[in-house]
């Protein structure tokens, strides 16, 4: 689903921050609780740095749909009015 | 019968030193840890009146704490996790071997998580950005951070309590886990005091208070000059004291190295001014027979105090009024010190260190110096203060403490016979 790399790593770089990892261990398919342990605090305070880094305000509303990293991703290009469109098709991809 | 209480283990974060044994070697040694403040750089000193402090240099939590607690915490609760970090490692308790209901946790803390207090509200205010606010401000600065993220670090599933009585908050602590033991409700207390509030808006609030020492901005390491002639206010500091408290049964049968007992406690109100004293020292004096009382001794078999003296004008001349109007002429036979004249004032974390500095009085038979006790105040003479270190026997240690709000703690402690 992604289509425009630099949101993706800027996504999963701070994902990559906060949980002290290399951004290429974090894929888009990963779910946000269950593969990378973050709980319901962790995922505010995620969502805190990524409202900072593309300076958006995300409702109370639209937290429920972002369980995993490419929601997070696709959220955040369809917020920025980027097309959600695959570029190219795309499994799972090491960084 | 009441159970006895013991002291099994210690640690410290200090501004001369974090580790209990660098902290004791710098105190006997009478080094001042006050120095200019550097901390509120890029915020300028200019305005201050006072400009030193007792300030805890180059600390990184994640040089002594290996786990994500000590990051999600405010610097005040950082401290303390290093603090009980050193302590528990000291007692050899393993929470793990233990029934964790069993083991509680009580945190002194006066101002709390102040440096994110400052930081969120200068922000929020300037840029006008409720949802910039950051997520972790509330848990931050609500003031049971400490004893929470303690409790979450060891697993101590016990009662877990913060007491805040400005700056007499963690000898409360001491006095309130020493009744948690007592009474049976756990058998081993972490309890901590704790503060970091060396912060642009408290200095300022202190300051503006008339309570800080401004007439030695250009020697610092003399600012903090308790019941010398020419003290004119306390020197905020900053750290962190943790002693494990524990049933002298349960020490025993874990067969734990015993530093002393905790045997007695006293709170009180004055009912009289938040932030003076009452001048003729009769609530104090009351305070402290009260804890002597509790601990079952009488004040001639008193050897050493820790005194609360901040080094202010009026607070160090009413605990001395106080101490000759309870101990008459034994006032002079008692070796007296002031903590505070080496690390400044640390406000809740005050009373768990010179705890630590009292219970290493009863254990090393050694007592450090009051710093800059050059020109004896005649309101505040005793004999038994003294610019060196001294070494006495001291079977029997008091500790003052004494908060805004007009409340006093006095706590006990006994010399322990070693056991084999």
């Amino acid at each position: 689903m992604v289509t425009d790399p630099s949101i993706s790593l800027k996504i999963r770089t701070s994902l990559a921050e906060y949980l002290k990892r290399d951004p290429s261990t974090i894929l888009t398919t990963q779910h946000l609780r269950d593969d990378l342990g973050l709980d319901s605090m962790a995922v505010i305070e995620l969502l805190y740095r990524i409202e900072e880094a593309f300076d958006l305000q995300i409702p109370d509303q639209d937290l429920v749909g972002l369980t995993n990293v490419g929601h997070v991703v696709s959220y955040v290009e369809k917020r920025l009015g980027k097309p959600a469109k695959p570029s190219k098709p795309k499994g799972k991809k090491k960084s | 019968m009441r159970s006895r209480v013991v002291v099994t283990g210690l640690g410290i974060v200090s501004p001369i030193g974090i580790g209990v044994s660098d902290f004791w070697k710098a105190a006997l040694a009478g080094q001042s840890g006050i120095s200019a403040i550097t901390s509120f750089d890029p915020f300028p000193m200019d305005g201050y009146r006072s400009k030193v402090a007792g300030q805890v240099r180059d600390f990184a939590v994640e040089r002594f704490v290996d786990s994500a607690h000590g990051e999600r915490v405010d610097r005040y609760a950082q401290f303390a996790l290093v603090s009980a970090k050193e302590a528990l490692a000291d007692s050899g308790l393993r929470i793990a071997k233990e029934n964790p209901h069993r083991v509680g946790v009580i945190v002194g803390a006066g101002m709390g998580g102040m440096v994110m207090g400052e930081r969120e509200i200068t922000q929020l205010y300037q840029q006008q950005k409720p949802h910039r606010v950051h997520p972790n401000f509330i848990p931050v600065i609500t003031l049971n951070s400490a004893s929470g993220i303690i409790a979450m670090a060891y697993g101590a599933k016990g009662p877990n309590l913060t007491i805040s009585t400005a700056c007499s908050s963690s000898a409360h602590a001491l006095g309130q886990a020493l009744h948690c033991i007592r009474e049976g409700r756990a058998d081993v207390v972490i309890t901590v005091g704790a503060d970091a509030s060396i912060t642009p808006l408290v200095f300022a609030g202190f300051c503006s208070l008339r309570a800080l020492s401004s007439k030695f901005n250009d020697h610092p390491e003399k600012a903090s000059r308790p019941f010398d002639r020419l003290r004119d206010g306390f020197i905020m500091g900053e750290g962190a004291g943790t002693l494990i408290l524990e049933s002298a049964a349960h020490a025993k049968r874990r067969k734990a190295r015993v530093y002393a007992e905790i045997a007695g406690y006293a709170a009180t109100s004055e009912a009289y001014h938040m932030v003076i004293p009452r001048e003729d020292g009769l609530e104090v004096a009351h305070t402290m027979r009260l804890a002597l009382g509790d601990a079952g001794v009488t004040p001639a078999q008193v050897d050493y105090i820790n005194a609360h003296a901040t080094s202010t004008t009026i607070g160090d001349a009413v605990e001395v009024r106080a101490i000759r109007r309870l101990f008459k002429s034994r006032a002079d036979k008692i070796t007296i010190s002031a903590t505070k004249s080496l690390i400044g004032h640390t406000l809740g974390a005050a009373g768990a260190i010179g705890g630590i500095a009292s219970v290493l009085a009863l254990h090393t038979g050694q007592i450090h110096p009051t710093a800059n006790y050059d020109d004896p105040d005649p309101a505040c003479a005793l004999a038994g203060l003294s610019r060196s270190a001294q070494e006495r026997r001291v079977k029997v240690a008091l500790l003052n403490a004494f908060g805004f709000g007009s409340n006093n703690a006095a706590v006990v402690f006994k010399h322990v016979k070693r056991e084999t």
